[in-house]
């Protein structure tokens, strides 16, 4: 098992709540974990307000990073600014890549109000290289609720043309970080992950390098999305409440005692009537 | 004094669930090296005594806790035992008899412990009772109780510790149950509750009835983190009640919305 294994076994151990504090102190014990555990470790997203946008919120994670800034879907700009040196520097999606983020900012903005009344969603995009029409993003929701509950959706995708050039195929990987917390004794809290695909023929109209190209990716990711996310949903309630309360009944049950007391007053009326 | 190392490595052993000790011991030295190995045994031995942790004794399961520790050794006053402590794999060593003994009281307040325990808890059980020592006259009653399933990717863990006074017959105590989930993620359940009760009549009745409280509360908190907390996140349809139709199509949502909205204004 290498180190980075180890880290995420670790991880997937630990006090979830903790995430980000393990996180910054598995990289302190051995440096050379950082790149790969920041890509990979999901912890709870974080909000920053675009002033280019009219402070509208967008979701930071380490996809639309650089240095300490980060890139807003609304505006593409860094916030804070990078210098201008910096910036020369800086990943801003291609021209078309950035047309279909801007798309399906728009249409992740409305599922987010249908779905979440409130909350903040961010998409970001980025094109797989430069002879290839594959691409790929994150798609984000932050609702939080009442007494520190919180739901954060992270929707990692790849989209890669097939051999046949209408086919394509995509590839999910979903994590879900829920806080609930009763505001009293008790809090649940964690993640869940699931890794989806799915595979769409293009149909014959859809033109490449226009917006109906670029919406018809769109519906595919978003009915995916919206799919995994409703399976997730009942996932997570079932985990959350059902599994933990039959654990904590493997654990405290003063039933048994009441059912096997029960049991024994039962045999012995039994043993009574058959002896008469 | 305790370097920054140490320190970690002291942050992550405490945030661990107690059934994967091994594991997060395997996977610290991974990380840290092999020299790491005695800071990371030192903080396990720190974590079992301060979380009441079961230890094998020839057979006998016994809690170890700072009230039964003497020098770097632990004994049962139930048994009249006194063993060392292999920490990480929770068996006791070089197990000889002592001169450590229950006394009358204490003796009684056992059996009432084990009787209500044996027949409440379900899980690998162990329960103890400790004189505080020195000039206190308190002694402290302790039931942990413990599933651990790691073939099924989960692990519970119960435990209360009660502070019961033999002169003024105050009860006052700390449950703590935590839950450990994690297949294709990591879910915890944490809850800690400090309880008390002044001149019990019964202590352990007095126990009986707290514990059954927490637990009566902690339904409560898990009806209200389901219905209120959880569905207020994310729906399970949307607000128009059936799924969403994707594609040019979508922006009549936001038209249809706005529309609404502009017949109230």
């Amino acid at each position: 098992m290498s180190s980075f294994d180890a880290a995420l076994d670790l991880l997937r151990r630990l006090d979830p709540t903790k995430v980000e504090k393990h996180l910054s102190q598995l990289i302190q014990l051995d440096p050379s974990l950082a790149e790969d555990l920041l890509s990979s470790v999901d912890t709870p997203l974080q909000v920053k307000k675009d002033p280019n946008a009219a402070q509208k919120e967008f979701l930071t994670c380490d996809y639309n990073r650089d240095i300490d800034s980060h890139r807003s879907p609304w505006s593409n700009q860094y916030v804070p600014p990078l210098s201008a040196a910096d910036l020369e520097e800086s990943p801003f999606p291609t021209a078309a890549v950035r047309r279909m983020e801007e798309l399906a900012n728009d249409s992740f903005d409305i599922y987010r109000e249908l779905y979440y009344e409130g909350g903040v969603s961010s998409v970001y995009m980025w094109d797989l290289g430069d002879d290839v029409e594959d691409f790929a993003g994150v798609v984000l929701f932050k609702k939080s609720g009442q007494s520190k509950s919180s739901w954060d959706a992270i929707h990692v995708f790849e989209a890669l043309q097939g051999e046949d050039s209408r086919q394509w195929e995509y590839r999910v990987t979903t994590t879900i970080i829920l806080h609930l917390d009763s505001g009293r004794e008790a809090q649940l809290s964690g993640n869940l992950t699931r890794q989806t695909q799915k595979t769409e023929t293009k149909p014959v109209s859809v033109a490449q390098d226009t917006d109906a190209y670029k919406v018809w990716h769109i519906s595919n990711l978003g009915s995916h999305i919206e799919a995994v996310e409703s399976q997730m949903r009942t996932q997570l309630e079932v985990v959350y409440f059902d599994k933990t309360r039959d654990i904590y009944r493997e654990l405290r049950d003063p039933s048994v005692a009441t059912a096997s007391d029960n049991r024994l007053a039962h045999e012995q009326v039994v043993k009574g009537l058959q002896g008469m | 004094m305790a370097s920054q190392f140490d320190n970690i490595i002291e942050s992550i052993i405490s945030s661990t669930p107690s059934g994967e000790i091994q594991h997060v011991y395997k996977d610290l030295k991974l990380i840290a090296g092999q020299q790491s190995e005695d800071t990371i045994l030192d903080a396990i031995a720190k974590f079992n005594v301060s979380n009441f942790i079961p230890i094998d004794v020839d057979g006998k399961s016994v809690i170890i806790s700072p009230y039964n520790k003497e020098g770097s050794k632990f004994f049962d006053p139930e048994s009249s035992t006194m063993f060392s402590v292999d920490h990480l794999n929770r068996k006791a060593l070089d197990i000889e008899k002592c001169e450590k003994f229950l006394s009358d009281e204490e003796r009684r307040l056992y059996v009432q412990l084990e009787n209500y325990a044996s027949k409440a808890f379900p899980g690998d059980l162990t329960y103890a009772v400790y004189s505080k020592g020195g000039e206190s006259k308190e002694v402290i009653l302790t039931i942990v109780s413990t599933k651990y399933s790691p073939g099924n990717f989960w692990n519970g863990h119960w435990r209360s510790i009660y502070h019961y006074d033999l002169e003024t017959h105050d009860l006052r105590g700390v449950i703590e149950v935590n839950i450990h989930y994690f297949e294709d993620g990591n879910v915890s359940f944490q809850c800690k509750k400090e309880v008390q009760e002044s001149a019990t009549s019964d202590a352990i009745v007095s126990i009986k009835q707290l514990d059954a409280k927490l637990e009566e509360e902690m339904g409560a908190s898990f009806a209200q983190m389901n219905d209120r907390d959880f569905k207020l996140l994310r729906r399970r349809l949307p607000v128009t009640r059936s799924k969403i139709s994707w594609g040019k199509g979508i922006g009549t949502y936001r038209l249809g919305k706005d529309s609404a909205e502009n017949q109230f204004k």
